[in-house]
Formats: C-alpha cells, structure tokens, sequence
C-alpha cells in the first residue's frame, strides 16, 4: 500500500469535470484506488466511482490523502498524482 | 375464415376527428409519441411483475443511453451539455449506486419490478441528499443530476418506453417546450401535434424547421387520445395530422388513411414543381433581386439551409445554446457554435446571429431572471442588458467577434426587443465593451462586425427613421411586432384570430420601417413567420422587403412565387393590401393577386 498527501488546487476542485477525469484514470489501474478529504474529514471512498469522489465534496485548496493497493500500486500513484498537478484537465477557465 | 370483429368492449373506438391551426404544411400518419410536461414520459408500468432485468444491467443500459445521447449533444456543438451527459452516464454505471440499490432492493424481499425500481429511486436519492448536503452550489446541482440518472434506470425496470420516439412518430403533447425539442434526435418525428399553442408558438416553429407537418391548438387532443389508450389494444395507436386544414384524426380507419395519403401524394407532387426550379438567388419575375435567407437554430442546420439555396442566414437563434442545461454556455463554447456556421456559410454570405432573446417565453431558469407577471412585456432581449444579467450579452459579442476572427466572415449582430433610441446606444456599448475587453486580453478578434436591430416592438417601427441612421440593418419579427401591435398573446390559443400578420396595422408599420430603411440606405429583411407564407412574402417584398428570411424548407414554395411576379405587380398588391380594412381582406386579395 502506497498514499500520499496533497492538495487540490484546481478551481473547481473535484467536482464536475476533474472528478470525472480522475475517476476514468483511476479505473484504468489494477490497484485499488481510495481517496479521502482531509479538510473536511470525509471518506476514504472507492476512488473509482464518480458517486464516491462527488460525495467527498472536495473544493479548491483543501487537502486529501490518495491510497494506492495492488500489483501496479506505485504507478498508479505516481500516475494520479501528475493528473492531480496537471489540474486535471481543467485548462483556461471560461468566463460567464 | 370468419369475419367475426372482435367484441365490442375490446374494438378500439372509430376515428375521432378533431380540428386545430395549422402550423406547419404537410399531411403525416404514424404512431403516437406522447409528452406530458408533469410526469416526463407516459408509458406501459410494469410495475406489479417481478423485474425481468438486473439493477446493473439497467444501469448498464441507462450509461450507454446517456452516452448515446452525449454525443449526439456533442455533435450539436453544445460541449458542456455533453459533459453533464458523460458524467450522468458514469453515475449510472457507478459501484456506489448499484451496490446500494441492490442491498436495499434485497432488504425489501418482493422481487416486483416496482420494489426494484424504488430501491434504485431511494438509492438516487439518499446519494444526492449526501451531495446536496456539502454546502456547495455545482454539487447541489450534480445532486439533482443523480435523482435523474436513478430515475432513467428504475424507468428501464418498469419497463417504461424510452424517451426517444421511434422515427416516424407524432408527438403529441399539451405544449413542445424548446427545452424538449432540442434533445429529440433529427428524423425521430414525422409530425407533430400540441393541444396549446398557435401558429407562432415554438412547436409550430419547429416543425417548420425540421419540414414536418403541425397542427397546433388542437382543443380535446389529450382527452381523445387518453379514450382511444384505454381500450387495451396492443398496436400502437396512431394519428393522422394535416398541417394544410389543421386537420387531426386519432386512431383513423383505413378510409380517412386512404384519403389523407392521396391528399398528400397531390401536395408532394406539387411540391417538386416549385422545387424543380433551380435554386438560384430569389429575385421576382423582372429581375428585382430578393435575397432569400435561412433561419436557423442550431448549428447542424447549417447543411440543410445550404442545400435549399439559402444566400445566408438572416436569423441564427443563440437561445438554444442556453436551454436545456444547468449553466450558460462558456465562450468559448460559443466561439465553436457560432464559428462552425460563420465558416460553413463563408465570407460571401453573411450570418446574422441573433443575440439571445431569453425571457418571454423562453424562460431560462439557472440564470435567476425574475419572472415578471406579462413575460412578453418584461425583461427579454436586449432588455437582459439593464439587469445584473448584462455580462451574458458581452459575452456573447466577444464570441461572436473571435468567432468572425477564426471564420474569416464579417459577422452579423442582431438585438432582439429593441424599443428606442437608448436601446441601441446600449448595443453600441456592449459591442465597444466586448472589443476593448479582447483586446485587452489580448485575443484575436474581428476587425469588422456589422450590427444591426430587430424591429419587433411597434415604438421602434414608429420611429425607424430615427433609429436607421444608427445601426447598419434592420430585420422585422412580424411575429412579434403581430402580437404587440394587435396586443394579442402569441401563445394564446384562442386569440388565433387577432395574430395575423397580414393585418393592415402590421402592413403600415412595415411600410414605415422600410421606406426608413431605404432612406438610410440600409438593408431591411424580415425573419417572421410571414416571409415564409409564399402570400405574405409578396407583400412584403411590394412593401418594399429585400431580404426574406426563413425556415429553410419554406424557401423553395418562396422563391416559386417571387419568381412568377413581376416587382410592379407586387406594389401594386401592397398598396391594396395597405387600404383594407381587415386582415381577412388582405388574404382574399393575396389569394388572387391581379
């Protein structure tokens, strides 16, 4: 088992489209894959359903810890955690 | 063989004949797709049986109906839409969900396809209660997405008919909301039949676009139809609409089908005479040139206006764009929409894209507009401008701008629900505001925009010559202009009457809005419901009219009749037209042009 702590820093934290992100990459792993919301002390939930990462209600700036486990469990993390720095996927923010 | 009909308590009733406006031309039968506003979709409940499926394969299905219906939104141009689809479709096939479903549905014992369906709805629900309760706006509004995702799967288990109709259906409905039609896949409908509305109401509308028959205001509609379900037979009921009388028969026999599909074998004959023509610019039997324009209303009908001659698009509906979704379209989301059209339609001809024209009857709830008592008389339009609501139409003009950019087209801007002078000071300034903001940003955009108003509301008619020398075009909403000079509801039903566009009143403020233009030198086009009456269209141009835009599948029939009169012919029938007394008067001489 592998977990490390980070922050989210993308504006919409995990909510709409990076939570779908996430949780599409996190399915392509063997590993069982769990996130927890530190900041607001909920979860760990199964990071591979979108119900589960949605109900963590992760927003911009708060901290969670990513638990990997399994045969691929070191690049699975080391995977997600380039998706959580890239701002997963949430490039130019649009205006309205 | 025995030619013993079945029992009387089972035969399904005879034909009822029922009569309504027609709102879009053309003869239809087929079988009934039934939308009922409260309850989404009416269908079979099989509820009482035990499930014939399992909780993860509807779910299963449910995630590929909603992918299915994300991609078809996607092709639509309308990206972020597609994205709320694609996340509901992950929410369907979700462990989380499935697995609750099924432990509750387990708790419960009876395996009936409604204990079923409620583990899964109770299920939905607690979910999206956990999702509401994070105090957090875009979850709350994901929470109501769930409820909506466990809906679609328990509905798969009860069985109830999937929400897209069958292609060649009749959709029959109290009222089409636009925020029902544009989910309906292109050729899913034969034609269409409402029990509300009139001639100008957006089913009707539609069904123009789409080149399908209407009937609208079809008083009884519902109750016929509920009389002719309850008889227990199996068939599907069907019913034939006529869009030429405003004819409609529920469950009709094989005599009424006879007669309608000769009717329409007439009608489609006729049809291809106008459309033998070749499909050249308008210009009337002398040579005086019409420009024939297409309205438009999403960006995929871009192809269909193109292939039925259009030589532009006088009107492009942005509304659309923000129905039918929880949050307005991003810009750049419309740089996309408007460009893919802007550059489909190339620099020669122009695009003139219509600046959203919410409220009135197209309500669009997520953007808090408060509702006002007459929706027609309240903040629509341009008006939208004069509320916290004004960065939404900067927005839209930043779009459009960088849209212009990336096309290489000059694009067109038009205000809907202009009154005064004060108003289209107002455009000047938002046009000014959106290019010092790109520029500011540093984003390119078009050099050139051509901006012009509506003329729907009667003070800016009256005072044409004075707005004219402000702005570089005008187009006339006779649908609107209809309903605020006769001060007659649109969407009224029984005042089907006074919403006659060929009135005189409507005629002379036409005239002045012309006859300013002409002054000012600049182009006056119309884009209601009138261009694409082939009557109204030779009036308008007598009127003085040079452009005419409309539904594309009107514009054969249209540019038929310009071209078998001569430009003097139609003044001459405008000037008769404008010294009647009545609108009935103004159809009796439009029938026999002299």
């Amino acid at each position: 088992m592998q977990s490390v702590e980070l922050v989210i820093e993308n504006r919409s934290g995990l909510h709409a489209r990076p939570g779908k992100v996430f949780c599409l990459r996190a399915a392509q792993w063997t590993s069982a894959v769990r996130l927890e919301n530190l900041t607001r002390g909920a979860g760990p939930v199964d990071a591979k359903s979108i119900l589960g990462l949605l109900t963590l209600g992760v927003s911009q700036g708060q901290r969670v810890r990513l638990t990997t486990e399994g045969s691929d469990e070191a690049a699975a993390l080391a995977d997600l955690v380039a998706l959580i720095q890239d701002g997963l996927g949430e490039g130019e923010t649009s205006t309205v | 063989m025995t030619r013993a009909k079945p029992a009387a308590t089972t035969a399904r009733p005879g034909p009822v004949r029922l009569s309504g406006t027609p709102g879009s031309p053309g003869i239809a039968i087929g079988p009934i797709w039934r939308y009922q506003a409260t309850t989404g979709f009416a269908g079979g409940d099989a509820g009482g049986r035990p499930a014939e499926i399992s909780i993860s394969d509807a779910a299963t299905l449910a995630a590929i109906q909603l992918e299915g219906l994300a991609g078809r939104v996607r092709t639509l141009g309308r990206a972020e839409e597609a994205e709320i689809l694609e996340a509901q479709a992950l929410m369907a096939a979700d462990s989380l969900l499935i697995g609750e479903a099924e432990r509750l549905a387990g708790e419960r014992g009876s395996g009936t396809a409604s204990v079923v369906a409620g583990a899964v709805i109770d299920s939905a629900a607690a979910l999206a209660a956990q999702l509401a309760a994070i105090d957090d706006e875009v979850l709350a509004a994901r929470a109501a997405d769930v409820r909506d995702v466990g809906g679609r799967i328990a509905g798969i288990i009860l069985r109830r008919t999937v929400e897209t109709p069958a292609t060649g259906s009749i959709a029959v409905a109290d009222d089409l909301p636009p925020t029902v039609t544009v989910e309906l896949p292109p050729g899913a409908l034969a034609g269409i039949a409402t029990e509300a509305g009139t001639r100008t109401a957006h089913a009707a509308i539609l069904a123009r676009a789409l080149g399908i028959p209407a009937v609208v205001g079809v008083s009884g509609l519902g109750e016929a139809i509920d009389g002719a379900t309850h008889d227990g037979a199996d068939a599907p009921l069907q019913v034939a609409i006529d869009g030429d009388t405003g004819e409609v028969i529920v469950a009709p026999g094989r005599r009424e089908i006879r007669v309608l599909e000769s009717r329409r074998r007439a009608l489609v004959a006729s049809r291809r005479t106008a459309q033998a023509l070749p499909r050249g610019p308008g210009a009337t039997a002398d040579g005086q040139p019409v420009r024939l324009l297409a309205n438009i209303g999403r960006p995929d009908e871009a192809d269909g206006a193109i292939e039925a001659g259009a030589e532009g698009v006088g009107l492009f509906r942005t509304e659309f764009m923000y129905m039918g979704r929880s949050v307005a379209p991003s810009e750049d989301e419309q740089v996309e929409a408007y460009q893919s059209v802007l550059a489909r339609f190339g620099p020669d001809r122009p695009v003139v894209i219509r600046l959203a024209d919410i409220g009135g009857d197209k309500a669009v709830p997520y953007l808090g507009i408060a509702a006002d008592a007459n929706p027609f008389l309240g903040v629509r339009g341009l008006r939208l401008a004069y509320t916290p609501m004004r960065s939404l139409l900067v927005t839209q003009i930043r779009a459009i701008s960088r849209a212009g950019k990336i096309a290489g087209a000059v694009p067109h801007v038009m205000a809907p629900m202009v009154a005064t002078l004060e108003d289209v000071q107002l455009l000047a300034e938002l046009r000014a505001e959106a290019e010092a903001g790109l520029d500011a940003d540093g984003v390119p955009r078009s050099d050139r925009m051509v901006t012009g108003i509506m003329v729907e509301v009667p003070a800016a008619a009256l005072l044409a010559d004075r707005l004219a020398p402000h702005v570089e075009f005008f187009s006339i909403g006779t649908n609107d202009l209809t309903q605020y000079v006769l001060a007659a509801d649109r969407t009224s039903a029984s005042l089907g009457s006074l919403q006659d566009a060929l009135h005189p009143a409507v005629l002379a403020l036409v005239q002045a809005t012309a006859l300013a233009a002409q002054s000012a030198g600049i182009s006056v086009a119309v884009c209601g419901q009138l261009a694409s009456d082939p009557l109204g269209a030779l009036v308008l141009v007598g009127l003085g009219v040079g452009e005419l835009s409309m539904e594309p599948a009107s514009l054969d029939a249209t540019r038929y009749a310009l071209h078998s009169h001569a430009s003097e012919e139609l003044r001459e029938l405008a000037q008769r037209a404008l010294a009647a007394e009545t609108a009935a008067q103004v159809r009796e001489m439009a029938f026999r042009p002299s």
